[in-house]
């Protein structure tokens, strides 16, 4: 048994070895060396002095991590519950047996294969005052106002917030699709007979039945949203004044303009740590849950 | 039979993922498909240009190349925002280009680090005049007495008018000079002027709302009432924090008042190059750069000319494009040479560069009938002997970062100059370690 098991296994290895070299190189080699990078004063081109852990205590009482991570984390806020459950119905739309069923999975799914660059040229253009499309929607109305979506505070977050809505929902709603259509039939017809609505059938199998895949998304969606980065440097570019920059802009910033790589891999340990914590707690929660 | 296959499918994957690894290894920094002249020594030059400035580049690549049959320079774009993070690591790592182009401010920390090396003895050798050059913008370029850099221009922010539109308020005398009384209240009341005369949709001053544009401005104003820099320039790593808070705080809220108080540039516009392109706006502010986009614009009668002086010393925002040479143990010396003479031939040849609109470095090509044929520049090269280039430190680029955030909470009314400078200064002291 063992030894056909072997067999069985070692057909397997050529084909997982390029990944698992790729893996090691530029995954695995990476995360010990910033590690290493954070306990060392460490420029661009080369490393300096040891410094222990003085980058961690710089980075303690250094006002603008929390900020920006006070930023990310308002952002995980903004957009978890929403992306949560905007996928969820749009998942049960696209779930219905109608004719329009192919075209809701299609257009629902369709902007999360653009990349970050196209959506981000596509908000600046219908965002901007004067003559954006939003804008000139409000016009038409006969509202004359000019909201600066991109440069007031609260409207810069609105924005950032809902086209990243726009950009992603797609992806947790095919998540939450697969988990739809996991659900045996047999389950609603039994529920049928005994005389289930709707509502009931909704409330009592579709979601209990969900909730495996719905932790899973919940999980994939915070740790996602805790890396947010590129939709904000290019729309917002982290303004107007700081307002809206994430951690992972201020560490790009630290490392590669301000020339100091140490400390930026001191704040990069610091989001793993957060979002290692948070997946635990998760995991646990989910055990706990399924047992 | 099958198990053969997997191993070999495996091993073709497998060095597959090896090559991809060990990619670009294979020259310094270069790209293979370009055909080399035989005989002539490749000089991999990288560069940040793009549009107008890259084609110009271009040209003066291609003139050196057929100038001569000892030297090909390889001309390899690289793409601007990541520029000096890659020419930083890549000299780091001895694989960088043989000739790089790098803004005066990136010096002070290609010089500190030791990525670029001196070019006194290879100048010589070569045959570079360094009297030639404007003495203002040669003194950004060297560094305890020693050349570290070939300048090819400066490039400084200006101001352009619309002429048809400047002239329909009745704000251009005859020669073509503005009517304005180069004061504060003058300057202001020239826009205010433009304001109420022109037709609404039309913009008195196009201009950005954030980021470098306003930056350069307050610059400009800072310098023109005597404030020099944010740093001493006494250490190039251990600069001190020296801004002249007053003027600093003044230069912003005069700026400030443009935007705000006095409603003479609309807020956040998104695009304001082409507002002025389109001629909907009277005047705007931005490098010298545009003015070769400027004159190829059908229709478009414009005049470029420096930010008036209104505030007692002549003084504008600059920065000035060099060539260096990139530091390695074991360097190429033919290579080497090659780079210098296309340095000096690049500076010889400023007019070609100056069609973009730089202002060249050597103050023979500016005297030369070639430069002084070229409409426009010759109204603004005057400028080049009075720019002030930013402080000369090591964290030129984190510091202009720092600044230009601070500075826009106050364009976007968050916050009042008074405590952006005082953000500010407690920021810029983190980034110093003072």
């Amino acid at each position: 048994m063992n030894k056909k098991l072997w067999a069985h296994d070692f057909k397997a290895i050529p084909f997982l070895l390029p990944f698992f070299v790729a893996y090691v190189i530029f995954t695995i080699l990476p995360i010990f060396k910033g590690l290493e990078m954070s306990l060392y004063d460490w420029t661009l081109v080369r490393k300096l002095d040891f410094v222990g852990f003085a980058n961690y205590k710089d980075m303690f009482v250094d006002p603008h991590f929390w900020r920006t991570l006070w930023n990310t984390t308002l952002f995980v806020i903004l957009t978890t519950p929403t992306m949560v459950l905007l996928a969820l119905g749009l998942a049960l739309l696209a779930n219905m047996n109608t004719k329009l069923q192919t075209f809701f999975r299609g257009s629902f799914f369709l902007p999360s294969i653009l990349s970050v660059a196209v959506i981000s040229f596509l908000a600046i253009f219908m965002l901007q005052p004067y003559s954006g499309l939003i804008n000139t929607i409000l016009h038409t109305i006969g509202i004359e106002a000019e909201p600066f979506w991109m440069a007031d505070k609260t409207l810069a977050w609105v924005s950032i917030v809902v086209v990243t809505l726009w950009w992603t929902v797609g992806f947790n709603m095919v998540l939450f699709l697969a988990g739809l259509q996991d659900i045996p039939e047999s389950l609603y017809e039994a529920s049928e007979i005994d005389g289930a609505t709707r509502w009931e059938q909704f409330r009592y199998i579709t979601l209990p039945q969900l909730m495996p895949i719905g932790r899973v998304v919940l999980l994939l969606q915070i740790l996602g949203s805790y890396k947010v980065f590129a939709q904000i440097l290019l729309i917002t570019g982290g303004g107007p004044g700081g307002a809206t920059r994430p951690l992972i802009q201020y560490i790009y910033e630290v490392g590669f303009t301000q020339n100091n790589l140490g400390y930026a891999a001191t704040m990069s340990y610091a989001l793993f740590f957060i979002l290692l914590i948070l997946s635990i707690i998760q995991l646990r929660n989910q055990r706990s849950g399924e047992s | 039979m099958k198990k053969w296959l997997s191993g070999f499918i495996g091993l073709v994957l497998l060095s597959l993922v090896l090559m991809a690894c060990s990619g670009g290894s294979e020259s310094s920094g270069g790209e293979s498909d370009v055909d080399i002249p035989e005989g002539a020594t490749e000089v991999v030059m990288w560069n940040l240009f793009a549009g107008g400035d890259a084609e110009y580049m271009q040209n003066i690549v291609d003139a050196f190349n057929e100038s001569q049959s000892e030297y090909f320079v390889n001309n390899i774009m690289q793409e601007n925002a990541e520029y000096y993070t890659k020419l930083l690591t890549s000299i780091g790592a001895g694989k960088g280009p043989d000739l790089a182009i790098a803004h005066t401010h990136v010096l002070p920390e290609l010089v500190s680090q030791g990525l670029v090396q001196d070019l006194d003895s290879i100048g010589e050798e070569v045959g570079v005049k360094w009297d030639e050059f404007n003495q203002n913008i040669l003194d950004a370029t060297i560094y305890e007495d020693k050349h570290y850099a070939v300048p090819m221009d400066t490039h400084a922010q200006i101001m352009y008018i619309n002429n048809k539109l400047v002239a329909e308020a009745g704000l251009l005398n005859e020669d073509g000079t503005l009517k304005m009384e180069k004061t504060p209240e003058g300057y202001v009341e020239f826009y205010q002027t433009l304001r109420d005369t022109l037709p609404e949709d039309k913009i008195p001053f196009a201009f950005s709302s954030s980021g470098s544009d306003p930056y350069w401005t307050w610059w400009t104003f800072y310098s023109q009432m005597g404030g020099r820099g944010i740093l001493t320039e006494d250490s190039l790593e251990n600069p001190k924090y020296d801004l002249d808070v007053d003027n600093a705080v003044k230069a912003a809220f005069f700026v400030n008042s443009l935007y705000h108080d006095n409603e003479i540039i609309p807020l956040n516009i998104s695009d304001f190059y082409s507002e002025f392109q389109s001629e909907n706006a009277a005047t705007m502010n931005t490098g010298v750069w545009a003015t070769g986009t400027w004159e190829s614009t059908d229709g478009l009668e414009f005049t470029p000319m420096p930010i008036p002086t209104i505030f007692g010393e002549d003084a504008a925002w600059g920065s000035s494009h060099t060539f260096v040479l990139p530091y390695y143990q074991k360097a190429d010396e033919a290579a080497q040479k090659g780079a210098v003479e296309f340095m000096n031939f690049a500076a010889d040849h400023g007019a070609m560069w100056a069609q973009a609109g730089h202002i060249p470095s050597k103050t023979t090509v500016v005297e030369s009938e070639e430069f002084q044929e070229l409409p426009y520049r010759s109204e603004y090269a005057e400028v080049a002997s009075y720019v002030n280039f930013v402080d000369r430190n090591i964290y030129a680029r984190g510091l202009e970062e720092i600044v230009i955030r601070h500075l826009d909470t106050i364009w976007s009314g968050e916050a009042t100059p008074e405590e952006a400078f005082a953000a500010m200064e407690t920021e810029v002291k983190d980034l110093i370690g003072e």
